[in-house]
């Protein structure tokens, strides 16, 4: 067990003479990073262990969960510390310590949120919570976990009613709010064991940026500080790490596209300071401490799914408190990169931050909520999902949650059901989860997923892998978005052309009304499903993510979330294909099978093609087994149903007795048809040429369509229709405009615009490309890459 | 000198005087005991279970556990109380199923499992015939006598159930029991009388006078107000699933006026939480009083 450090800083010292853990309340501290927020997790969660009691500790990062039980484990000698995150359990490693015998239970938000869905099989360990440590507290307001992290508090909170919450964050607009809703108390601390200096350097063009920042570094290196540069995007972060080496910088780069031994090897080389330069995107924004003097916002900007928008002000302080190190910088130093035109980042130094809002405010999420509640059985009438939800932080925080709605939406859609013997008051009747509402349970997905999978298995009456794999990767669920570029659509149209689909064989209208997605979310589906093929041909990730523009380690996520999908696909299949559904009590196992679907996922999982996957069907044939067969010749069911079991036993690791078992097993399924339309040939996707190759950008091209152009004078346009009026000046081919665009050094729309009026030939073809509808009997790709999301 | 502090110690803890145990049962039929019991070591000193169900029990409660010796079962339809070589033995229909309890049964069980036992005893009520009340009275201190006689395990607390129709009834049955080196005593059969509080104080008061200091335990009377007159007059500890009971009809016992339209199991749990908070007068954190 660890002692108390007699050595309180002064934040921490404030917190113990307020005697805060010892409050008997639930706490919000906020406090700025590198001030201990550790350590008050630390120490609230030795006192509960002191005391007999376990602790749950929250991390947001599955990286830092596993550092942090690697430290602990250390720390609390003696105590059982366990890790509870995605990387662990079901099919993947066996959790180090078990839920019943951790005394520390680290955790991510989502493996609590599993845990108080199915409370009944953890009531050995809940009940004995006494800290439920929250990290990051702010994770509450991001868009995809934030509804989870609250629904997961609520419910522990309602099973423990004597658990605290320890809610820490550096950046929080409403710690008040936050702590009224935990009906706890807060406290805020501004000190820093080093201080932050805020500075603002201004670029006048783009193309000054990287000589800037190069500046910058290079006058900290020299001063034996090292220095932490946040871009905005993972291209950047390598393209700018590679130019700062150029420039005789020692920098390397560090994004959530690099797998987890990758980055550890980039963290470590900073830490020991064999690199001194770290160029990284918002990975780095939480959780692990590194040595940093300077952090850098190169981007004051962010994409935000849809659009490129100013940073949040909580972002930018995340980021800049990990600058400063205790004992051996003198100050910290956040610098902003900003454009001189705009004094927008000008307050980002006064630290006004945002207001956390409750992710619920999403009537997806509020769903995926109510479902939660309902097949947990903690809340099974519209009575007590009120009463769920009137404790909510966006009841607190004014937001009208549609309760009632959404209850009428999952009934309609057969994901809830009324229990027709229990009735709870005149009207009011017990609710409870379908067949189809448990699948969303069990596989943590969105209702809106499974509705949009049972829609798409329903309106199609053959399907390729592609197709299910394209209708799976539409969800939100599906995780990450491989993003496609405009260049890259080329090399899409012509990968699609080979590939077989019976969706896209129909109009456009057809798998439009089949498919959830349009635009660039449709794009980006089209790509998922192309890299996961092509990965199952191979089995190559660095080959498959080269090819394709992406990461290896984006490809194992998309993995991940694939197998979820699948898994819930086949069983939706299963039941869609039922004829007594309506029956109350029709039930299918969770883990059913559909082979055809459960092939798919067989290749995907394992990264083997379709004939290997179908030797996975044998009982004790997985994928390391299915290769060596393949490597050796048995390709096939067929080929395996042929084989001799003394020859199959020479590979090694098998026995006869076992090789006859396979044998005798792949000659009953040799005949299986695992997918009953195999003998209909589906046809390669029809897709449309993208054909613009003009080295215009076409954004900017079909804003240009839309504006008004009128001559000043001879060499001089107004150009109007956008948010300001701008001036054009000049003559073919040398215009300038007077706008931020074309500061920063492009051709922007309101020069397009004036090239247009004067006629520009070269502009007469992308112009046409543009105003070109939809191909109604064609994959359009083009098209898509302009159409709204 | 400042007097000794009334406590009892068992095998697993020091139970302090005067004490609230709070019922609870094992199995599916009351499924907010299974919610509750984790939490009970936090509100409560011991815990108090029936014969019947601790026969359930999976799992032993972190607490003294307290066995009861089921008897009150006397009082279900079908139930038959005969003698059988001078011992009450209790036949008990249960469904289809007949079960048959004998004071052999429930000591064996007990010396097993309690850290507190409670004798074979069977319940009268108040309008019961004198003859079959006697008869009741006399079965009730065989077996408690012969409980005493045979008790191995040195450390198990047996406390003699007394049964009574008076209050000189339950003076006699409890003089005739305080010869014998019990632990202590519990009074029994009280519930039916609970209106009558004089009475009761009355009959607490004359087996006051015959058991010495011995701890004294009242079964099934655990309305606050009463368990504070019942301290007052010489009760040690009191017994009662009133907590979950009023839970689960979403009731609370500080504010009666309160009542939760259809309470969910987290609700019912809160609400059990509250009110053994308000029996045991053990403060809770704020936060945990939802209601």
């Amino acid at each position: 067990m660890i002692d108390l450090s007699p050595q309180f800083n002064p934040a921490q010292q404030l917190v113990m003479d307020h005697a805060l853990l010892d409050s008997g309340f639930s706490c919000v501290l906020q406090m700025p990073t590198g001030s201990g927020k550790t350590w008050m997790a630390r120490e609230a969660i030795r006192r509960s262990v002191q005391c007999g009691f376990r602790a749950v500790y929250l991390s947001p990062l599955r990286a830092l969960a596993d550092e942090l039980s690697s430290r602990w484990a250390d720390e609390f000698r003696g105590t059982p510390v366990g890790v509870f995150t995605g990387d662990y359990g079901g099919t993947r490693k066996s959790h180090p310590v078990s839920y019943q015998d951790a005394q520390v239970l680290i955790m991510t938000p989502e493996r609590l949120d599993a845990c108080t869905r199915c409370w009944r099989g953890h009531w050995s360990w809940i009940p004995e919570v006494d800290w439920l440590v929250v990290d990051e507290i702010h994770l509450l307001g991001n868009r995809g976990r934030g509804a989870r992290l609250e629904g997961a508090i609520s419910r522990f909170r309602r099973l423990n009613p004597f658990c605290r919450v320890l809610a820490l964050s550096a950046t929080l607009g409403n710690r008040e709010e936050l702590a009224d809703w935990l009906e706890g108390i807060e406290f805020q601390s501004d000190w820093r064991p080093v201080s932050l200096k805020w500075r603002i350097v201004h670029f006048r063009k783009a193309a000054e940026k990287p000589g800037l920042l190069a500046q910058e570094l290079a006058r900290t290196r020299d001063a034996g500080g090292q220095s932490l540069v946040f871009v905005q995007s993972r291209r950047r972060s390598e393209q700018l790490a590679a130019f700062l080496r150029e420039q005789g910088l020692d920098a390397l780069h560090h994004h959530a596209g690099l797998d987890h031994s990758r980055r550890r090897v980039v963290e470590n080389a900073f830490r020991e300071s064999s690199t001194r330069i770290l160029v990284a995107t918002g990975t780095l924004e939480m959780g692990l401490n590194l040595p940093v003097r300077q952090v850098v916002l190169y981007d004051t900007q962010g994409f935000d799914g849809t659009d490129f928008v100013p940073l949040a002000v909580n972002t930018v302080w995340q980021r800049a408190g990990r600058a400063g190190r205790p004992g051996l910088d003198p100050v910290g130093e956040a610098l902003l990169i900003a454009p001189s035109w705009n004094s927008s980042a000008e307050h980002y130094p006064r630290g006004r931050f945002e207001r956390i809002r409750s992710g619920l405010r999403d009537p997806q999420s509020l769903a995926e909520q109510i479902l939660a509640e309902v097949h947990s059985g903690m809340a099974r009438s519209s009575t007590q999902l009120h009463r769920v939800f009137d404790g909510s932080l966006a009841k607190l925080q004014g937001d009208r949650l549609p309760i009632d709605e959404c209850i009428g939406e999952m009934l309609r859609a057969g994901m809830l059901a009324e229990d027709e013997q229990e009735q709870v008051n005149e009207g009011e009747e017990r609710l409870r989860a379908t067949p189809l509402g448990r699948i969303a349970i069990r596989h943590l997905l969105r209702p809106a997923t499974i509705l949009d999978l049972r829609r798409f298995l329903c309106s199609v009456t053959y399907f390729t892998h592609f197709d299910l794999l394209v209708a799976a990767a539409c969800a939100d669920d599906c995780e990450p978005v491989l993003s496609v570029d405009f260049e890259e659509l080329d090399s899409l149209v012509e990968r699609l052309k080979t590939i077989d689909s019976f969706l896209f064989e129909g109009p456009r209208e057809t798998w439009h009304r089949r498919l959830p997605r349009h635009g660039k979310r449709l794009l980006s589906a089209l790509k998922t499903a192309v890299v996961l093929l092509d990965w199952s041909r191979t089995g190559d990730l660095e080959s498959v993510a080269n090819e394709h523009c992406c990461y290896p380690f984006e490809i194992l996520r998309l993995i991940e979330s694939m197998d979820r999908l699948l898994m819930a696909a086949a069983t939706i299949h299963k039941l869609s294909h039922r004829t007594d559904t309506a029956a109350p009590d029709c039930s299918v196992e969770p883990d059913y099978q559909d082979p055809g679907i459960g092939v798919l996922r067989q290749m995907i999982i394992n990264g083997v093609n379709e004939p290997a996957a179908k030797l996975t069907l044998i009982d004790g044939i997985g994928a390391k087994w299915a290769r060596k067969l393949v490597a050796a010749g048995i390709t096939d069911l067929s080929s395996l149903a042929v084989s001799h079991p003394s020859w199959i036993s020479t590979l090694g690791g098998v026995s006869e007795k076992r090789a006859t078992t396979w044998v005798e097993s792949a000659k009953s399924l040799a005949t299986l048809n695992v997918r009953p339309y195999e003998h209909l040939l589906p046809s390669p996707i029809p897709v449309v040429p993208a054909d613009f190759e003009s080295g215009t950008d076409p954004y900017r091209l079909r804003r240009a369509l839309e504006l008004n152009v009128q001559a000043v004078e001879s060499g001089v346009w107004a150009v109007s229709g956008g948010l300001e009026p701008h001036r054009v000046q000049g003559m073919r081919p040398d215009f300038t405009c007077d706008c931020q665009d074309h500061a920063k050094g492009n051709v922007c729309k309101h020069v397009l615009a004036v090239r247009l009026q004067c006629g520009d030939d070269s502009l007469q073809l992308p112009v046409q490309r543009l105003e070109k509808g939809a191909s109604d009997e064609h994959l359009d790709l083009f098209y898509l890459w302009f159409e709204r999301n | 000198m400042p007097e000794k502090p009334r406590q009892l110690e068992t095998a697993h803890g020091i139970i302090r005087f005067p004490a609230y145990i709070p019922v609870t049962t094992f199995g599916s039929k009351y499924p907010l005991d299974a919610l509750i019991q984790p939490y009970l070591p936090r509100l409560s000193q011991a815990v108090m279970v029936s014969h019947h169900y601790a026969k359930l029990m999976k799992q032993r409660p972190r607490l003294p556990l307290l066995i009861d010796s089921g008897g009150f079962a006397t009082l279900f339809d079908g139930s038959e109380v005969f003698e059988h070589r001078g011992l009450g033995h209790l036949r008990v229909c249960l469904g289809n199923e007949v079960e048959v309890l004998t004071p052999l049964d429930v000591l064996e069980f007990q010396e097993e499992h309690a850290d507190v036992a409670f004798t074979l005893d069977f319940p009268i009520p108040p309008k019961l015939p004198i003859a079959e009340a006697k008869r009741r009275q006399a079965l009730t201190i065989a077996n408690a006598v012969w409980a005493i006689q045979n008790r191995r395990r040195r450390d198990l607390r047996l406390f003699a159930c007394i049964q009574a129709w008076s209050v000189e009834s339950a003076s006699l049955c409890a003089a005739e029991l305080a010869r014998h080196p019990f632990d202590g005593f519990a009074i029994g059969g009280l519930v039916p009388r609970a209106r009558d509080v004089d009475l009761v104080l009355a009959i607490v008061a004359a087996v006051r006078e015959k058991i010495d200091d011995r701890p004294l335990h009242v079964f099934g009377l655990g309305k606050p107000e009463t368990t504070a007159r019942l301290f007052n007059a010489g009760v040690d500890s009191v017994d009662s699933s009133s907590y979950v009971k009023l839970a689960a009809d979403g009731c609370l016992w500080e504010n009666t006026n309160f009542r939760l339209q259809d309470p969910s199991p987290a609700d019912r749990l809160r609400l059990a939480i509250q009110n053994l908070a308000t029996a045991t007068r053990t403060a809770l954190p704020l936060a945990t009083q939802a209601f």
